[in-house]
């Protein structure tokens, strides 16, 4: 390539800059060297995808950017420095500028300046740093993917920062005056190191064969920060049986500062050869060292509110969000290697998706997190239940009650060794802020972690008053917890409150609780001996007879739900309020009540309501989801106390009956529609089949009729 | 072939030359190679494999390495311990009209102007650092030795050639080479004195003593820890994996002369200097410029033995003295042994779900000081003698605090620091618990005991990464020796040993024990698996007993079977019969039995 081409791709590169229109008809780019002309901002990106945007624009120059951007920034710069306006505000001059205006005059009085050496170099007058920023489509490249051919390009790579350098000063002109002559020497660098100049090269100097001595002038030099870091590959991009690959990135100006180890970024950059210098060289011979000359640097959000969407997801969600049975499908696409459990799958998933926080104008916060207790036998795949959900949560913490480090769960303060300053440090709790909080072992937990987990539980913030430091910190967490039985084992002879060995105000706190029991049965027996041998036979888990969705569409689903806020209509209220009541009422008539329904009760409800007419992507909480709400509070209740339920004689054909009897009388009605039914009966903890056989059995004894189209129910007035 | 111009096992680099001449001649033009091979490992896998030129080439260990000519072909065994990443080379460039290529070699064999050249081309290689398998037992050097040792194999005068040889085509080099490289060559021969030197005092202090302490991670000449620097080309990544057993033929360089410049790390280069040309000198790794590799099974550890034919009345009849070794080993207890023998065919075979499918680790019950220092020292060295790879870990609470099982990301030097449980595929692991008193464990205890369990449970071991964890799955034979049952590590089986008598340790002859060990490492790969008529059988007597016992979980199941499997596997069966399944039963039988007894 030639200087005339560079020359037309410096005119092509003016005609983008000063003609570029973002989507609001703005002047993106003249507005920015405007504000760069007023000294408020040092940095100029230019997105590759604004020129691929940009209509007068071919392929082709954007492939050129991309594959020699390195130079290309340089014609950037200077199609920038000739379009560069005047500033519109007045600027107090500081050293800089003075410099540069004596400089100026100098350069007008002399007219010897035909030296090159004296020339003033573009880079020395421009108060703007250029970036190119890769286009943000498609995937970034993991550090693995990048090899040899990728030298010289703009790449976009995603990784995690193990180490950084302090940021440093790095020359990039060096400015000398000769002792002689007098004269400004320039001398640019583009390396790591440079030659120094000792001997006046000017025109005068060479004549009077003076060689001036050269006195380097660290004020009228220019520098730049500099910062070096190491970038490592995430370990989900590892393949297996592999160790993850490291990068050196460097970065420049405006870009230094912006990572700390751990951070997990995304970065584009030109990925370059470092040629070895000096005696490293000479003895590396052919090898080069490679590292990333950083262009931009983004964090990765882990947010489910910063999700974003990819093309083909949206689409795939969209197609979801028609399918009717979607909260079967997302549910048991939750550790689908794991047999059963489909309620507790279903509460994990109202789980992820939660429902919007409230804040009364009052000042006070209700939450929208919803916090779930598993409790149970040791073996019931709670632990994989529990980290699976991590998985798919796009922020999570996995930690255990009694594992968690010296910070704990909540937060401690820790005197720093290198400064000896008291620093907060927050635990697993704090961590998991905007996510959600797997606490496995939640019964061995230490003391202080528990009250302090009171607090999280309700009020969302975790408080801390030690070593002169009383503050608050933000832990907006769902809380997912696992817990064994007081004894190790579930014991049968004992009453469940004996068994779970938590304090009630604790429990009060978790919105559902299941109690997952290892019971005996033949066809779960025969289940399992099947999974087992059919593991040993063929390698591989038998067919799931459904294709799971991959967690990446769970997340995308999830996360686009999770940006609604749905309301409660008014006509619901009543209905709300009814079941609510009903459920005091019961607990009241019963003399040995096995959980205290309080006002959060109530409010779980409304949670469990919203989460699920979220899912639907409805702006408005049906009658469906709050009778969806009731069943899975009942079946959760159920899950502890069944067994209760059975000692008390009533079996459930006939307390169906009594269920659908007292509907009936209390709507007045002697027509029973079998939807409703279904509805009550399932509420109290009963299966379809079971009706079905209740229907039958008592209609055999005339107490009513069933429709034998519909199973509408109609009873025989005695 | 025949007649080849060049000689493949001492001028490699030659061949390799030669064939890209040829390459280039037909018609290919190398801007396009991109790193690829143009036929020279072809070559090489003809020469080694069909040509019967692999037990010409010789071995590279801390004895060859006194009179191995660098750029020769070698061949090193030894297991991947850190994967260091890529580094970019200049593989191809233009000198003048005709192109020239750098592949398998560190530096350039003719001299290049660096940064003139507009045709260079830049391909990349990846670095292993690979280290002789931990846990190497005796007798695999033994072998490995005997037969390729240049005094036993190769004649005198074959060994002289090749020395000639050797002249001559360094001489060819040297007339085009600076005199840097030959300079780099006699050097060299001072060296190799001062190796043989060195090694005879046998400790290696004399190259030890410039090694500064951020290196002193890589002891240097020990005969356990004789790293070298794989260079891979052409091989995709999937091929070689971390913890894998290869064997890698290739081109040795080394340069004992390399300076470490230690004054030349300035201070901005020394801030995130981490290059491996500092960290491990050549002076100090040997490199090797792979051309061809392959994964190594046990078998071939035990190339020396003779092969036996695979008939069932054989396999029974060495199965049968195997066993009543160990019995008498064990002091007549049969049970211990038969269930000890299962551990040595062990092999995961599948990981679904998370669990490790085939995994059966064993805890022996009732050993103290007395028992221990019989059967215990007479059971470690039966194992020794039978297994390529065995570790031992005295577990006490001093032990746990200090020791550093995992293998930890060391991001000052960017190097990974290998734990004691970073083992190869097929080790066997015995931890002695019996040592274990009361006390406290810190936080490098607790963490470390977590580790054991998991591996016991999993069979993964959790490399440690400072920012994340990553899940390595191992496959490790484990044996943990207790007083009582070990609640620290939960083994899938726990036997008490019931010694009934004591015999005196009885040797065996060395024929005898090979044929042992070829048998356990043909056991332990066949492949193995359940019929369809077995099934139905296994699916009522897994529901049958889990009827009558009602704390069967599925990880009993899945041990039962794995039982099964491996006593089928013991007969050299490919297929679980009612016969063995039987057995395996009948062995749970026993086991209860005993473990009743003894509560």
């Amino acid at each position: 390539m030639n200087d005339l081409d560079f020359n037309r791709d410096k005119d092509l590169a003016k005609d983008f800059l000063s003609n570029f229109a973002d989507s609001n008809g703005d002047a993106k780019y003249m507005n920015i060297l405007q504000d760069v002309a007023n000294r408020k901002t040092k940095a100029i990106e230019i997105e590759l995808e604004d020129l691929a945007d940009y209509k007068d624009l071919d392929e082709e120059f954007i492939r050129r950017i991309a594959e020699n951007t390195k130079r290309y920034i340089t014609i950037l710069a200077s199609a920038i420095d000739e379009l560069m306006p005047e500033p519109t505000e007045a600027l107090p001059d500081d050293d800089h500028d003075i410099l540069m205006t004596q400089r100026s005059e100098e350069a007008t009085e002399n007219t010897d300046g035909s030296d090159p050496k004296q020339k003033m170099p573009p880079e020395i007058k421009r108060f703007y740093e250029v970036y190119i920023k890769a286009s943000s489509k498609g995937r970034p490249f993991t550090i693995r993917e990048v090899k040899a051919s990728y030298i010289g390009q703009l790449v976009r790579i995603s990784g995690i920062v193990t180490r950084c350098s302090d940021v440093k000063p790095l020359m990039q002109v060096a400015v000398y005056t000769c002792e002689e002559c007098g004269f400004e020497i320039y001398q640019e660098v583009t390396a790591r190191v440079f030659m120094p100049l000792f001997e006046c090269p000017s025109y005068r100097c060479k004549v009077n064969k003076a060689k001036g001595n050269l006195i380097l002038q660290l004020r009228a030099s220019k520098f730049l920060k500099f910062q070096e870091a190491k970038i490592q590959e995430l370990a989900e991009h590892v393949p297996k049986g592999h160790i993850p690959r490291s990068m050196t990135v460097h970065f420049r100006g405006e870009l230094t500062r912006k990572v700390s180890p751990g951070d997990v970024v995304e970065l584009s950059g030109i990925f370059l050869p470092m040629p070895y210098t000096g005696f490293r060289a000479m003895r590396a011979g052919l090898i080069a060292d490679t590292y990333l000359e950083a262009m931009s640097v983004s964090h990765f959000k882990k947010k489910y509110e910063d999700y974003e969407l990819r093309g083909d997801e949206e689409e795939q969600i969209a197609r979801l969000a028609e399918d009717g049975d979607i909260y079967n499908k997302l549910s048991r696409s939750l550790a689908p290697e794991i047999f059963g459990h489909e309620d507790i799958k279903k509460a994990l998933l109202l789980l992820l998706v939660g429902a919007p926080h409230r804040k009364l104008k009052d000042g006070m916060k209700i939450r929208g997190d919803l916090h779930i207790c598993l409790m149970g036998d040791p073996g019931v795949a709670k632990s994989q239940l529990l980290k699976h959900i991590i998985n798919v949560a796009p922020r999570g913490v996995y930690t255990t009650g009694k594992g968690s480090s010296g910070v704990g769960l909540t937060a401690a303060v820790q005197k720093d060794p290198v400064t000896n300053e008291m620093v907060l440090e927050g635990g697993a709790l704090v961590l998991a802020d905007m996510g959600i909080c797997a606490i496995d072992e939640f019964d061995k937990m230490d003391e202080s972690d528990r009250t302090a987990i009171h607090e999280v539980m309700e009020q969302q913030t975790v408080s801390i008053a030690k070593a002169g430091i009383t503050t608050s910190l933000n832990a907006r967490t769902a809380v997912l917890a696992a817990a064994n039985p007081a004894w190790g084992r579930y014991d049968m002879r004992r009453t469940p409150a004996e068994n779970i060995n938590l304090p009630p105000a604790l429990l009060s706190r978790f919105d559902l609780l299941w109690l997952i029991l290892d019971r005996a049965d033949m066809d779960s027996d025969l289940e399992m001996a099947r999974h087992v041998v059919y593991v040993h036979q063929n390698k591989e888990s038998p067919a799931l007879g459904f294709t799971p969705l991959e967690p990446s569409v769970l997340r995308a689903y999830i996360s686009a739900a999770r940006r609604l806020s749905p309301s409660i209509p008014k006509e619901l209220e009543e209905y709300i309020a009814g079941a609510y009541s009903s459920i005091r009422q019961e607990e009241a008539k019963s003399n040995t009540p096995h959980s205290y329904t309080t006002v959060r009760t109530l409010l779980s409800i409304l949670r469990i309501s919203a989460a699920l007419a979220r899912l639907r992507f409805s702006e408005k909480v049906a009658q469906s989801d709050v009778d969806e709400a009731l069943r899975l509070m009942q079946m959760s209740k159920f899950s502890l106390y069944s067994d209760d339920r059975q000692k008390a004689g009533l079996d459930a054909i006939s307390d169906i009956y009594s269920i659908l009897r007292d509907e009936a009388a209390r709507m007045n009605r002697l027509e029973l529609s079998y939807a409703q039914a279904l509805n009550w009966i399932s509420r109290k903890g009963y299966s379809e089949a079971q009706l079905k056989e209740c229907l039958e059995e008592y209609a055999a004894l005339n107490v009513w009729q069933i429709h034998p189209d519909s199973f509408n129910i109609r009873f025989i007035d005695a | 072939m025949v007649g080849l111009p060049y000689d493949c096992l001492a001028n490699p680099l030659g061949a390799v030359r030669l064939t890209f001449e040829k390459a280039v001649a037909s018609g290919s033009d190398p801007a396009t190679f991109e790193g690829k091979d143009w036929g020279a490992t072809d070559l090489f896998r003809q020469f080694i494999f069909d040509d019967g030129g692999l037990s010409q080439v010789p071995f590279l260990n801390p004895s060859t390495m006194t009179w191995v000519q660098p750029n020769t072909l070698v061949r090193f065994w030894g297991m991947i311990q850190d994967m260091l990443g890529n580094e970019f080379y200049v593989g191809a460039y233009k000198e003048g009209e005709t192109w020239r290529t750098n592949k398998f070699a560190d530096f350039s064999q003719f001299p290049m102007a660096v940064d003139s050249s507009p045709d260079m081309r830049v391909w990349e290689r990846r670095l292993l650092y690979c280290v002789p398998v931990p846990g190497q037992n005796s007798w695999i050097e033994h072998s490995s030795e005997s037969l390729f040792n240049p005094s036993s194999i190769s004649s005198p005068l074959q060994r002289e050639k090749r020395h000639r040889e050797d002249d001559t085509a360094i001489n060819d080099i040297d007339m085009q080479v600076t005199d840097e490289e030959v300079h780099a060559c006699t050097s060299n021969k001072k060296m190799r004195e001062g190796g043989i030197a060195s090694n005879s005092s046998n400790t290696g202090d004399t190259l030890n003593e410039d090694i500064d302490s951020s290196t002193s991670v890589l002891p240097y000449f020990d005969r356990t820890s004789f790293p070298c620097l794989v260079k891979i080309y052409d091989s995709p990544e999937s091929n070689l994996k971390l913890n894998d057993v290869f064997e890698f033929i290739g081109v040795f360089t080394f340069d004992p002369e390399f300076p470490v410049d230690k004054n030349d790390t300035n201070d901005l280069e020394s801030s995130l200097c981490d290059d491996t040309l500092t960290q491990m000198p050549p002076s100090r790794v040997p490199r090797l410029h792979c051309l061809v590799h392959r994964k190594l099974a046990t078998q071939d550890f035990i190339s020396g033995s003779p092969t036996f034919e695979l008939k069932s009345h054989l396999v029974k009849s060495i199965r049968e003295a195997l066993l009543g070794h160990l019995t008498s080993i064990l002091g007549n207890d049969g049970v211990a042994a038969n269930l000890i023998t299962f551990s040595f065919y062990l092999q995961v075979h599948a990981r679904v779900d998370s669990i490790a499918v085939g995994k059966l680790s064993l805890n022996l019950t009732c050993f103290n000081k007395e028992t221990l220092s019989v059967f215990g020292h007479r059971l470690n060295l039966a194992l020794k003698n039978l297994l390529p790879f065995t570790h031992c870990i005295p577990l006490s609470v001093d032990y746990l605090n200090k020791v550093s099982l995992v293998p930890k990301k060391d991001y000052q030097t960017n190097r990974l620091a290998s734990g004691i449980l970073q083992l190869a595929e097929g080790s066997h692991l015995t931890i002695d618990e019996t040592q274990l008193q009361a006390g406290t464990l810190n936080s490098t205890g607790v963490e470390n005991a977590r580790v054991l369990r998991n591996l016991l449970e999993l069979q993964k071991v959790e490399y440690d990464f400072t920012y994340y964890k990553m899940d390595m799955p191992a496959d490790i034979q484990l044996l943990v020796l207790s007083e009582g049952k070990s609640n620290i590590l939960p083994a899938d089986l726990v036997l008490p040993l019931c010694p009934v008598s004591v015999d005196a340790a009885q040797d065996v002859e060395t024929e005898v024990l090979r044929s042992w060990r070829w048998y356990l490492a043909t056991m332990r790969s066949l492949s193995h698996t359940i019929e369809k008529e077995m099934q139905k059988v296994l699916e009522d007597d897994l529901v049958a007993a889990r009827q009558a016992d009602r704390s069967l979980s599925s990880l009993d199941f899945s041990r039962l079977l794995t039982m099964g499997r491996l006593v089928s596997l013991s007969f050299g069966e490919t297929s679980l019969t009612l016969e063995h399944w039987k057995m395996a039963n009948e062995l749970e039988r026993l086991r209860k039995e005993r473990l009743q007894g003894s509560l």
